[in-house]
């Protein structure tokens, strides 16, 4: 489940399970803008747009500074974790409010990040720094099927993709790579990442399509008491 | 037996006075049946039919009445504690079903550790997942999984070990699960004299099943130690959660069929058994459940064997319409053999169920059940003098109120 933020040599070999739909870099030069609009869409096999998968993007050469932490909530709500993914730049903090009548008890066993949040309603806790990069996975100790993620990232530029697949993002001229990621993907991670140039253009759209449908979300269909013991 | 449920009885008081009322969740149900029925009486009122209210019994009744209390201990034990009343009692009006503590640690090293003590239900159901061992999909349980409900409770320990794949970012858990128990050695009398029944009336613990015709008159309960032996189970499950469930378990209750309690002239009847099951789920719709259980129960009086094996399976499909209805169909088949002489507890049969739950989205679910039965058996043909196969019908509208704090 770990990923790795840097790119590994293989990761330039075209890959066979993944479809490029489309990448357009259309150069239509403009002398006052150096940075570029990127538009990142993520696909389902069927064509559907997958919402909520992580995008990140790092420079190859060039560094950049990790984007600058942020303060985030990850509520629950219906004994959910909402939202289920959350991307976080390295150094940032979240808090975890209860807004459910009943306690929750979250705690992560994550290399990335290890804590604990005793039984609680409301909003008892200060927020929790997250001050390694990997994904930290969250369960709660009362309800063993909640399961949330926290993509702690190094990246200067991420975001999650919207109801229609799509996360936009200003981007300087450069050279980068491009990773997508969701917790119920089949494609191993690195599959999912992709170089691209985006080299003084100002538009550049890059639509990827997943081979495999991702694996079933969790039943959301019983009453909460079901299978409570 | 008395003493020990008092004895329950007076730990489960303290742990709720100790308990936090902030943080405990508590339920009360109230289930109403309208039933019509033309089958004979089952042996909750001394015969041997197979479902639960028989033609007497037609018209208004009590489903089931049941407080449920669950209550954090601190950070990482909980107290649960299941009382029903189901309108006919042999002991006493209002019993446990379930009662036990839990220590549910942090998993640590993608292992999760639960502990069980108490009385409780082996994992062997997969169609009794609702608060109170219920059923979301039928009123009335499989055969298999009501012959559990009338004989079987772990009185002891149970610990599960789940290896967290899903954390680690596959697709499922790997769970081992163990138990200990005492106090369950008349387990078994029931299927040998009476056969499967299809039915929900699950018997409080120290309680009794119901009252035997034939043979001895005496009431049966199955909730006794006579030989001072544990006896125990043993089972894993595959999970892929809300997807996929695959369980097997092996269960002795290791009684000594030569021991007996002369003072209550009750011999001690050595059961066990194999089950497995495959749970799956389609979406958030379709469920289909599949479920088999074989297994043989032995009772030797001075030391001559008399053993019956046993089996039961059943196939349920139900599938949810929007977030009101749900439509289920069940197929049973269930055997008894005999390997006496006489061929005395001889049975097979099948059932039909068909139910379809209204549910309110609020307090209340209306369910319909329709349960038809097909056997025969050996009390029924030289007790009732019936001979060939019999068909049962129950007809049974339930309407459920329930009320709580948020659950759980």
């Amino acid at each position: 489940m770990r990923r790795s933020a840097r790119p590994s040599p293989s990761l330039r070999r075209a890959d066979p399970i993944l479809v490029w739909v489309a990448l357009i870099i259309a150069l239509s030069r403009s002398v006052w803008a150096p940075a570029a609009n990127l538009a990142v869409t993520v696909r389902l096999p069927d064509g559907q747009p997958l919402a909520d998968a992580v995008v990140t993007i790092q420079s190859v050469g060039k560094k950049f500074a990790p984007a600058a932490p942020i303060h985030a909530v990850m509520d629950q709500l219906h004994r959910m974790f909402v939202p289920e993914v959350l991307v976080i730049p390295v150094g940032s903090s979240v808090s975890f409010p209860n807004s459910d009548s009943v306690s929750h008890q979250i705690y992560s066993f994550s290399p990335a990040k290890r804590f604990e949040l005793p039984l609680y309603h409301g909003k008892p806790y200060p927020p929790v720094l997250f001050d390694h990069v990997g994904v930290v996975i969250l369960g709660c100790n009362i309800h063993d099927w909640m399961i949330g993620y926290i993509d702690v990232t190094d990246a200067p530029f991420y975001g999650t993709t919207d109801s229609r697949g799509t996360w936009t993002a200003e981007v300087p001229a450069g050279h980068y790579e491009i990773t997508v990621w969701h917790p119920r993907m089949r494609e191993q991670t690195p599959a999912l990442v992709r170089e691209l140039s985006i080299d003084a253009s100002d538009q550049a759209t890059l639509t990827l399509e997943l081979t495999k449908a991702l694996r079933p979300e969790p039943m959301e269909g019983g009453p909460p008491s079901w299978d409570s013991y | 037996m008395g003493k020990a449920s008092h004895l329950l009885a007076l730990g489960a008081a303290i742990l709720l006075a100790t308990a936090g009322a902030r943080a405990a969740s508590w339920e009360l149900d109230l289930d109403l049946r309208a039933v019509t029925s033309d089958a004979q009486a089952s042996v909750l009122d001394g015969g041997y039919g197979p479902v639960r209210f028989d033609e007497h019994q037609s018209g208004l009744q009590l489903g089931r009445l049941r407080f449920a209390l669950d209550a954090p201990l601190g950070q990482v034990w909980q107290l649960h504690v299941d009382a029903s009343a189901w309108g006919n009692a042999y002991r006493n009006p209002v019993g446990l079903t379930e009662a036990y503590l839990q220590f549910r640690p942090y998993p640590r090293h993608d292992l999760r550790l639960r502990v069980k003590t108490g009385a409780f239900y082996a994992p062997i159901s997969l169609e009794n997942r609702a608060g109170g061992w219920a059923s979301p999909y039928t009123l009335s349980y499989s055969a298999l999984n009501s012959w559990i409900a009338e004989e079987l409770r772990t009185l002891g320990v149970e610990a599960t070990v789940d290896w967290l794949g899903t954390r680690r970012g596959l697709p499922f858990d790997l769970d081992v699960v163990g138990g200990v128990f005492g106090w369950n050695e008349v387990a078994g009398a029931a299927l040998a004299d009476g056969g499967f029944i299809l039915d929900d009336r699950q018997t409080p613990v120290f309680d009794r099943v119901g009252k035997l015709e034939g043979a001895s008159g005496a009431y049966l309960e199955p909730f006794r130690e006579i030989d001072g032996r544990a006896g125990y189970y043993g089972g894993m499950d595959l999970n892929f959660p809300g997807r996929i469930l695959l369980t097997a378990l092996h269960y002795d209750n290791r009684a000594d069929p030569r021991a007996a309690d002369t003072a209550a002239r009750v011999f001690a009847w050595h059961t066990d058994f194999n089950s497995a099951g495959a749970r799956v789920e389609y979406g958030p719709d379709w469920t289909l459940i599949a479920q088999w259980l074989a297994g043989d129960t032995e009772v030797a009086p001075g030391g001559a064997s008399l053993e019956w094996p046993f089996d039961a399976r059943y196939v349920l499909l139900s599938r949810r319409f929007g977030s009101h209805h749900r439509l289920s169909a069940r197929y049973d088949r269930f055997e008894v053999d005999s390997r006496n002489t006489q061929a005395r507890g001889d049975e097979s049969g099948r059932a039909w169920t068909v139910a379809y739950v209204f549910d309110s989205g609020r307090s209340w679910t209306a369910t319909l059940e329709w349960l038809r039965v097909t056997g025969r058996s050996y009390a029924q043909s030289e007790y009732l003098g019936r001979s060939g196969p019999l068909t049962d019908t129950q007809l049974q509208l339930a309407f459920r109120y329930t009320l709580g704090s948020a659950g759980y």
